[in-house]
């Protein structure tokens, strides 16, 4: 056996625990008038097997328990754009206001070099916004899409500014996320720019869709079909862009434990890997371009620290010993290892506490070595929108804890902790257990038509709402402190937002018109012959749609239109009952 | 009250939100309360929401919307209730609803909001409270 402790003094230690429990912890409790002690206590004894070099290592390195890379993200200068939480890097926030031409106009008046674009729920789900089951939802959740057009129009906001080939473009779009990519590599044809030179970032996870976020379009196995479309055709054309951002975050604001988050999200990746896998392709080659999300994040501080730590050594065993992967590039969770607490933890009643509940995520992100932030704004509860205010609070958290706390003085602070590291190998060790079920089931995507994930996830939410009901479980302000005394603390939010809400009413109706005037421009013969072309191609499992989607949407083919020729051909998914 | 037989709820997602969190939570919730539950799934149309409404003939409607066509999607399913005949049907909602919103909902014939950290307990109480005593039974 490998141990770091002198086996000697181990026994030593063990019988001077002993010798304390019997006096100092036993007097203790007897003045305290309590049987038990309320907390627990780690010693070496509780570590005492461990293989240092084998289970933790060193940050950068297999296992990568100690961190992903040797310099942690938040001491990095990258660390310190990142701070403000919801700014993303390169691409800018996540946004997208009323129509395409209101956020082309905001984006050209922030100067932003780089495309985060929110979708409405209709484009999300393949609907134009003539469908009638577009109604109320046009350009609300975020900008509808329809035609090349609308991307054309929306990339004006750059012109001046940078080039496709100088800027990021993330697009949060799964089911009808190769008829946008197919935009915008005909975007990318029109204005002259090598597909090769093209970044950016889909999100292209359909299998979290069908259990947490609700997106879907067609059955589980057409879909996993136009995922490998995106592995095979980027790899060949576009082989800087990303080709998936694989997501826990959902899953777990949706009700998953942080466990199950973890290894469902797991076994969603190891299906999609296995799609690269199966197309013949170069495992250390293809995982280049695939990206993670996060993993979402609860208040249960000790247990998430735990859970990010645990994680990293998950996928590393993964990727090196199920997928055989040899770069060390394939065996970390690129983009995945962000520690925070999500909004789901959050309340509405006493709002501001939310802050508070966002910086200690924070400490949680550099307790974690993960990537971290100051918390997402206390007013995320109300909806879409930040104010100003609570974003500044929410970026000078992240200022706080990085330049006054100086929490990024140390990587993997926790390492080594008794506690720490026996919790992260339970908590390991339960993370498998749960990707282990999900192979019992028959992987991901049985998992996801029998229903059991959706399952498993409902009943998590259900035991978590329970536990506040019954207030096992304490939330400040809502299931305890809640009597008269209790002062309700709402700050002001007075800086007005650029986009005024008023416009919203309206983005609808001028979308319907934008689309109504395409669909009369263009050339409907081109239109017709170009989706019966998709039609055709659709019936054969092998080929890959996305040259037959760009021809479509050149000729000003919707979103709708096209997702409508392949609900034809694929079906369309229905949800199995599951409660 | 042992032998009066149970409320029928239906817990409906109008609208193409795919957040269904607090939906299942309150139907799982209402059901151990002793209601009789019945869940639409996500992507319903309001008007797939009122034809299950009166084939599995509720006395309770809950609508849960967090994508902001609360606005819309909540009257239009209190329409097409009364104009089938049935506005002795509670229709209840929630999800993220703006304050100012809850009273445009109210005077649309949304009769109680219930968002975000609102114990169960209360919501069964409310439906108890505010059934019209015919329907009760």
């Amino acid at each position: 056996m490998v141990t770091v402790f002198d086996p000697e003094r181990l026994e030593e230690i063990e019988k001077k625990k002993k010798e304390w429990e019997e006096t100092t912890l036993r007097e203790n409790l007897r003045r305290l008038g309590m049987s038990e002690s309320p907390c627990q206590f780690y010693t070496p004894l509780d570590v005492r097997d461990r293989d240092y070099l084998q289970k933790e290592g060193f940050p950068g390195q297999y296992p990568y328990t100690r961190g992903t890379y040797a310099v942690p993200v938040y001491a990095t200068p990258f660390g310190e754009v990142l701070e403000g939480g919801v700014v993303a890097p390169r691409a800018g926030q996540y946004a997208g206001y009323g129509t395409v031409e209101e956020t082309r106009d905001l984006w050209r008046a922030e100067k932003r070099r780089g495309a985060n674009i929110a979708f409405d729920l209709p484009t999300q789900c393949g609907y134009d916004s003539d469908n009638p089951l577009a109604e109320g939802e046009v350009g609300r959740a975020g900008i509808a899409v329809d035609t090349l057009r609308d991307l054309e129009t929306l990339y004006e906001a750059f012109e001046g500014l940078t080039t496709l080939d100088g800027m990021v473009s993330n697009f949060t779009i799964n089911a009808p996320c190769n008829i946008i990519l197919a935009m915008y590599f005909a975007l990318a044809e029109k204005k002259g720019v090598p597909l090769a030179k093209l970044h950016g970032t889909p999100q292209n996870d359909i299998l979290k869709e069908f259990v947490a976020r609700g997106t879907y379009i067609f059955p589980p196995e057409p879909s996993m079909r136009m995922i490998r479309d995106t592995i095979t055709y980027c790899s060949k054309y576009a082989p800087e862009m990303n080709v998936i951002s694989i997501c826990g975050y959902h899953m777990r604001e949706a009700g998953a434990s942080e466990v199950q988050t973890a290894g469902f999200t797991f076994a969603h990746a190891i299906a999609y890997v296995q799609l690269g896998v199966d197309a013949r392709l170069d495992v250390d080659q293809f995982m280049r371009r695939f990206t993670f999300l996060d993993f979402g994040g609860g208040m249960d501080f000790w247990r998430e620290i735990a859970r990010a730590r645990a994680n990293r050594r998950v996928w590393a065993r993964i990727m090196k010993e199920r997928f055989g992967a040899k770069n060390p590039r394939s065996w970390i969770m690129s983009g995945g290892d962000s520690i925070f607490v999500g909004p789901s933890a959050y309340t509405l009643q006493r709002p501001l506490n939310n802050l508070i509940r966002g910086v200690i995520g924070g400490v949680m992100g550099y307790l974690g070595a993960g990537f971290t932030f100051g918390g997402f704004p206390w007013d995320e509860v109300y909806g879409l929108g930040h104010s100003y205010e609570a974003r500044q609070l929410s970026l000078d958290a992240g200022r706080i804890l990085r330049h006054e706390a100086k929490l990024k003085q140390v990587v993997d602070p926790l390492g080594g902790s008794y506690f720490v590291e026996a919790l992260t190998d339970e908590v390991e060790e339960e993370i498998w257990d749960v990707i282990r079920k999900m192979e019992d089931v028959g992987g991901a995507v049985e998992a996801v038509k029998s229903g059991y994930t959706q399952r498993e996830i409902a009943r998590s939410a259900y035991k978590f709402h329970r536990e506040i009901e019954t207030g096992e479980r304490v939330i400040v302000g809502v299931n305890k402190y809640t009597g008269e005394e209790e002062l309700e603390v709402v700050p002001p939010r007075l800086v007005p937002h650029p986009y005024d809400p008023k416009k919203l009413e309206s983005a609808a109706e001028r979308q319907l018109a934008r689309l109504a005037r395409i669909k009369k421009e263009r050339d409907q013969g081109r239109v017709d012959s170009a989706l019966k072309a998709v039609h055709e191609v659709a019936k054969k499992e092998d080929e890959n749609l996305i040259p037959y989607f760009m021809d479509a949407v050149k000729a000003y083919a919707t979103v709708g239109e096209i997702c409508d020729v392949l609900r034809d051909v694929f079906g369309e998914y229905e949800a199995p009952s599951i409660l | 009250m042992a032998d009066q037989k149970p409320i029928r709820v239906l817990i409906a997602k109008p609208g193409l939100d795919g957040h269904d969190r607090g939906a299942k939570v309150i139907a799982l919730g209402l059901r151990d309360a002793g209601f009789e539950v019945i869940y639409t799934g996500i992507r319903q149309t309001p008007d797939m929401v009122v034809r299950a409404a009166l084939q599995e003939d509720v006395q309770v409607v809950g609508l849960s919307c967090l994508s902001g066509a609360h606005r819309i999607l909540f009257p239009k399913v209190v329409q097409l209730l009364r104009q089938s005949g049935r506005e002795d049907v509670l229709v209840i909602g929630g999800g993220v609803i703006p304050e100012e919103d809850v009273p445009f909902l109210g005077e649309r014939g949304v009769q109680a909001v219930f968002t975000s950290g609102t114990l169960i307990t209360r919501i069964a109480d409310y439906i108890r409270e505010n059934l019209p005593a015919d329907r009760q039974a």
